[in-house]
């Protein structure tokens, strides 16, 4: 094979796929160390196959173009769906698939080496189904959560403001009680899938300031008084559309509050662990592509009359990769495990797993990046969007700055 | 192709004592009017059949896309029961089983090969051992 730029593109396009293969193969014959289906259960290995095999065929043959055209790729989300992925750890009387959350994670980390982007979102649509599955009623369990779990509706989390990021529990969208409804002002901002998705999980105040004044009220889709701002242009994440969601006098009844008056925070709270296992996830699927991708790249590229694999500076910064990267996934199966085996250290665990595997995975998938040297900067090759898509991760969910507040807080004040 | 002996007989075995014809390794199959179109994957590359029905197909891998499994059926999998059912119970007479592995063996260790002086030398070589 040659080097030049033709032979380089079609490689490219040609790994993506190739790389999604090799991820099937590797676990088939040769035990490499990232293997990611070592230490899982019959079962386990079965989701994580289907997981990656749905990857490589229905996703990662297309990631470029939904982040060129910045497609919502509905139908395929909904293929998805009828797998089962629409509703991972929702119970099943409601649609859900009824999973652990290391199952969970197995399969958004799966997710992800197909697109990155999409699976997040994914995993956001998740998170409020699961929501609504656990803290509503039933009557909102079943009025809500099947067509969820089908993905014939896609959901969006809004806790974020304008005026209050990290510092959540300051948020000013308002929810006045007026006789059987709540009438909601206020705007949230970024939020992934407003105005594509359908219903909207709103966390406003009902009560006084602080976190214990905070509810959490469901939306939908047409309400009047419900309106969107601009379609974000972001670096990464272009599959899903981002949005403000602005509140104008808009009635909600009574019967759309999940959970009682100033249970809210508490909600989106631990919404949030599982959020940041999830997230974590999707840095560690692009991290394992990424790491494949580069591996490749030493072997095809030749410089001074040799692979790139032969130089040993590369061998063992591909080596570090690798190490990093297991010691990620580890941490995220870890806090996942805690989690769902309700242990009181599961949330600072968690926190940890985020900070720890966002990080690292960035790092990863950058420097897999720049093994490709030129070639990793053009759009042709997957691992510039890797890069781009999960660079937000460290950012969402929790700051990894919030993440050092929460373990240090664990730290000091226990 | 059994996954235990890999024998690839089964559907041939089953097509003979039905006295039914017979379409084996398929990639493609087309329903016609009382009849069925087959082309099979053979070793010198395709072959297309078109047999009465009814009639005996096995499969080949290039025959359809399977499906994805679907996380409920992944779990349901494992509560399915195995029925194990005694050959006796389905009138299978006589003793199980009928066939008995008496030796199983490498293929002789590929011998290195030899050079020759011309053509000429190549030739009466081949000849000599009976290849031409």
């Amino acid at each position: 094979t040659g080097s030049g730029p033709r032979t380089a593109m079609a490689v490219a396009w040609r790994a993506a796929p190739r790389v999604a293969a090799r991820l099937l193969l590797g676990r088939r014959g040769i035990a490499s160390c990232i293997d990611p289906s070592t230490g899982l259960t019959e079962d386990q290995k079965e989701f994580q196959k289907v997981a990656l095999d749905f990857a490589a065929k229905e996703m990662s043959p297309y990631m470029a173009e939904w982040d060129e055209k910045e497609i919502f790729p509905v139908e395929m989300m909904r293929k998805a769906a009828q797998l089962g992925f629409g509703g991972i750890y929702v119970k099943p009387d409601v649609g859900g698939s009824g999973l652990s959350r290391l199952d969970t994670s197995i399969i958004f980390e799966a997710l992800s080496t197909g697109c990155a982007s999409t699976t997040a979102y994914m995993s956001i649509h998740n998170m409020c189904v699961w929501m609504i599955d656990t803290f509503g009623n039933e009557e909102q369990r079943r009025r809500f959560c099947p067509s969820l779990c089908s993905m014939e509706r896609f959901a969006s989390y809004c806790l974020t403001e304008p005026g209050s990021g990290s510092d959540a529990a300051s948020l000013l969208t308002s929810a006045q009680r007026k006789g059987d409804s709540y009438i909601l002002n206020g705007s949230k901002a970024f939020i992934s899938g407003g105005g594509d998705t359908d219903v909207y999980v709103v966390m406003c105040r009902t009560g006084g300031p602080g976190p214990k004044g905070i509810s959490c009220l469901v939306l939908e889709k047409g309400t009047p008084g419900l309106s969107f701002g601009k379609k974000e242009k972001k670096v990464g994440w272009n599959s899903q559309p981002t949005r403000a969601v602005i509140f104008e006098d808009c009635v909600v009844p009574v019967g759309n509050r999940l959970g009682a008056e100033g249970q809210g925070f508490s909600i989106a709270m631990q919404g949030l662990n599982g959020g940041r296992i999830n997230i974590a996830s999707c840095s560690l699927g692009a991290a394992h592509a990424s790491v494949l991708l580069a591996q490749e790249h030493l072997t095809v590229r030749k410089q001074f009359g040799e692979p790139l694999a032969n130089n040993q500076y590369l061998q063992f910064r591909l080596a570090e990769m690798a190490t990093r990267l297991l010691a990620a996934r580890l941490m995220v199966r870890n806090a996942a495990r805690a989690l769902q085996d309700g242990r009181e250290d599961a949330a600072v665990l968690c926190s940890m797993a985020k900070l720890f595997a966002t990080d690292e995975c960035f790092g990863i998938c950058n420097q897999a990046l720049q093994m490709h040297g030129g070639y990793g900067y053009l759009k042709d090759y997957a691992v510039q969007q890797f890069v781009r898509d999960i660079r937000v991760h460290q950012i969402l969910e929790g700051t990894n700055e919030v993440m050092r507040m929460i373990v240090a807080r664990n730290l000091l004040q226990g | 192709q059994a996954i235990d002996d890999d024998c690839n007989q089964t559907g041939q075995l089953l097509a003979a004592m039905l006295d039914w014809p017979q379409g084996t390794f398929a990639s493609r199959v087309q329903l016609e009017d009382g009849a069925v179109r087959v082309e099979r994957e053979v070793d010198g590359g395709l072959e297309t059949l078109r047999l009465r029905l009814p009639a005996v197909l096995t499969a080949d891998l290039r025959l359809n896309e399977p499906r994805y499994a679907t996380l409920p059926n992944i779990m349901k999998a494992k509560k399915k029961p195995l029925e194990v059912i005694p050959a006796a119970d389905l009138g299978v007479p006589g003793e199980l089983p009928r066939l008995r592995v008496l030796q199983v063996q490498e293929p002789p260790a590929r011998a290195g090969g030899e050079k020759v002086e011309n053509v000429a030398a190549l030739v009466e070589k081949l000849r000599h051992c009976g290849r031409i």
